[in-house]
């Protein structure tokens, strides 16, 4: 068991952790204000990765942002995966633990991709039982994370925002809201995202993510390699503005950058954010 | 459709490049329906490829892109992930090339890459402190054994495998020629995490059973005698304090009489 505390995280940005970066962030550690980590990365029971998480976390607060729980599947938790999932929190105390909305798993075979769910009562009902599970075995409230998505499907009578705002009624969890996520489906599905934010309650907005997207012909694709968008950035000010400020997470995946053009899209967001300060001062 | 559990189910059989008019039918037809299928299809592929890149590096670089694509793809139709951990795909990959009847290089190669990828993420090897070291000297070896380390594991080959692993590695000299005899030999190789850094070390067919008697909890009477039989030359002491020094044994245990 861990003797750490879980650090509040401030409403400034913080950069996704990707193995690239590890030294450079250990020799030089960059002025974010927090740093975000895939816990699958880490499942590991030794190894340099979690030596450098270890060195991280004692400068930087940490969230851990989770792929591999499928909530929406109506296959049963992975108690393995979870169960590594908790020793990890034990261990590293992260102040946020989030999951992804979406699916990813049916009758044992995993896709490892964030699959969309049709909004439906149905639907509801299987994301909320196993957010329920999540959180009682982890005794911790979880954030969910609104997906990207390629296709709608016909059931979906629910709109995204209701969805998840139901999530959080029933459940007590929070939400992590990528807004990169929301601008790609708008594009791609010709959908007003602010209808989206209008229908999540403020405080349970509690983490966002901004990402950059690929674009092929008039399709969007979230890839998380490029750098923010300007229209994300727009989208970032007028979610600032309606929720109030957020810890913010640069989030790059792919194409990775070099260390310091993630903390140069720290620093513009922080730049929102203090203006936000600022303006409401 | 009646359930979520039937159309995820549709969805995974049309991905599997099955039948696809029953999950097409619950998509609404808009201008992103006719391609998300075979979007999706390949985002779920191109993500595992790039996992087996990550996770055999150096069979990539060995037979190039285009070639460990088509070994790749045929391995991810022929063994579907069943874990949301994706560490842990790709570890059939050497069965997958065995069953193609592949060249011995790939496969051997392919299970050197494999091990390094689980003692990258194996346990720490537990310290070692004085006190065991002190009653070693004084015990009585048919009394002693070894226990390996979490962070170790050693491989029989029929070919110098290591060579060729240590000459594709991101910092060694291109200019080395590396020479494969084609000739089968009983070999060995030895991975092990030391100081968080990735060794890996070719052995003698003399060394590899001594590793295999210490991993098999023989006492250093057995080892001996087991060092004794490939040779008078063998040193299997300071062999013995070679793995020590390298992490490959993580503990001693006194008390089982041969």
């Amino acid at each position: 068991m861990s003797h750490l505390v879980a650090t509040p995280i401030p409403a400034r940005a913080g950069i996704g952790l990707r193995s690239y970066h590890f030294h450079e962030i250990v020799d030089t550690p960059p002025p974010v204000a927090w740093m975000e980590a895939h816990p699958e990365n880490y499942f590991g029971e030794g190894g340099m990765a979690l030596r450098i998480l270890e060195r991280i976390r004692a400068r930087y607060p940490l969230s851990f942002h989770g792929v591999g729980l499928s909530l929406g599947s109506t296959d049963p938790i992975d108690r393995a995966h979870l169960g590594k999932l908790h020793t990890l929190i034990d261990r590293f105390a992260p102040t946020f633990v989030s999951e992804h909305l979406s699916w990813s798993s049916v009758d044992g075979q995993s896709f490892n991709e964030l699959l969309p769910l049709p909004f439906t009562e149905g639907s509801l009902t299987i994301v909320c039982d196993k957010v329920d599970e999540v959180q009682t075995i982890l005794k911790r409230p979880m954030l969910i994370e609104n997906v990207t998505r390629y296709l709608t499907w016909r059931d979906s009578t629910i709109p995204e925002g209701e969805f998840m705002a139901e999530v959080v009624r029933r459940t007590g969890c929070g939400i992590l809201l990528d807004l990169n996520n929301l601008y790609v489906n708008a594009v791609n599905f010709h959908l007003d995202p602010v209808k989206v934010l209008d229908a999540l309650p403020h405080e349970a907005v509690q983490e966002i993510h901004l990402a950059g997207f690929d674009q092929i012909g008039r399709v969007l694709l979230d890839t998380h390699g490029q750098p923010v968008y300007p229209e994300v950035w727009s989208l970032y000010e007028w979610a600032i503005h309606h929720f109030g400020p957020r810890p913010t997470l640069i989030e790059w995946d792919t194409n990775l950058p070099p260390l310091s053009l993630l903390v140069e899209q720290a620093v513009q967001a922080d730049a929102i954010l203090g203006a936000h300060h600022v303006l409401t001062a | 459709m009646s359930s979520l559990r039937e159309l995820q189910h549709a969805f995974a059989t049309a991905i599997a490049g099955g039948k696809s008019s029953l999950v097409a039918t619950e998509i609404v037809p808009d201008r992103m329906a006719r391609r998300s299928l075979a979007l999706y299809r390949r985002l779920i592929r191109n993500n595992y490829v790039h996992t087996l890149k990550i996770t055999y590096p150096v069979l990539h670089q060995f037979v190039g892109d285009s070639y460990f694509r088509t070994l790749a793809r045929g391995y991810i139709r022929r063994y579907p992930s069943t874990s949301g951990d994706l560490f842990l795909y790709g570890r059939h990959f050497s069965l997958f090339l065995l069953s193609l009847k592949a060249p011995r290089i790939l496969v051997e190669l392919t299970r050197l890459e494999w091990a390094c990828h689980e003692v990258y993420q194996a346990a720490e090897t537990p310290l070692f402190t004085k006190e065991p070291w002190e009653s070693l000297a004084s015990s009585d070896p048919s009394c002693v054994s070894f226990r390996f380390s979490p962070a170790a594991r050693f491989l029989r080959c029929s070919l110098p495998i290591h060579r060729l692993w240590q000459a594709l590695q991101p910092d060694a000299s291109s200019e080395e020629a590396v020479d494969l005899p084609l000739a089968a030999q009983d070999t060995g190789v030895l991975v092990v995490r030391s100081e968080g850094k990735i060794q890996v070390i070719g052995l003698r067919a003399h060394e590899y059973r001594v590793l295999e008697a210490m991993d098999d909890r023989k006492t250093v009477v057995e080892i001996e005698q087991i060092a004794s039989e490939c040779g008078p030359q063998r040193d299997c002491a300071s062999f013995i304090a070679s793995m020590l020094e390298l992490g490959v044994l993580g503990g001693i245990e006194i008390g089982r009489r041969s």
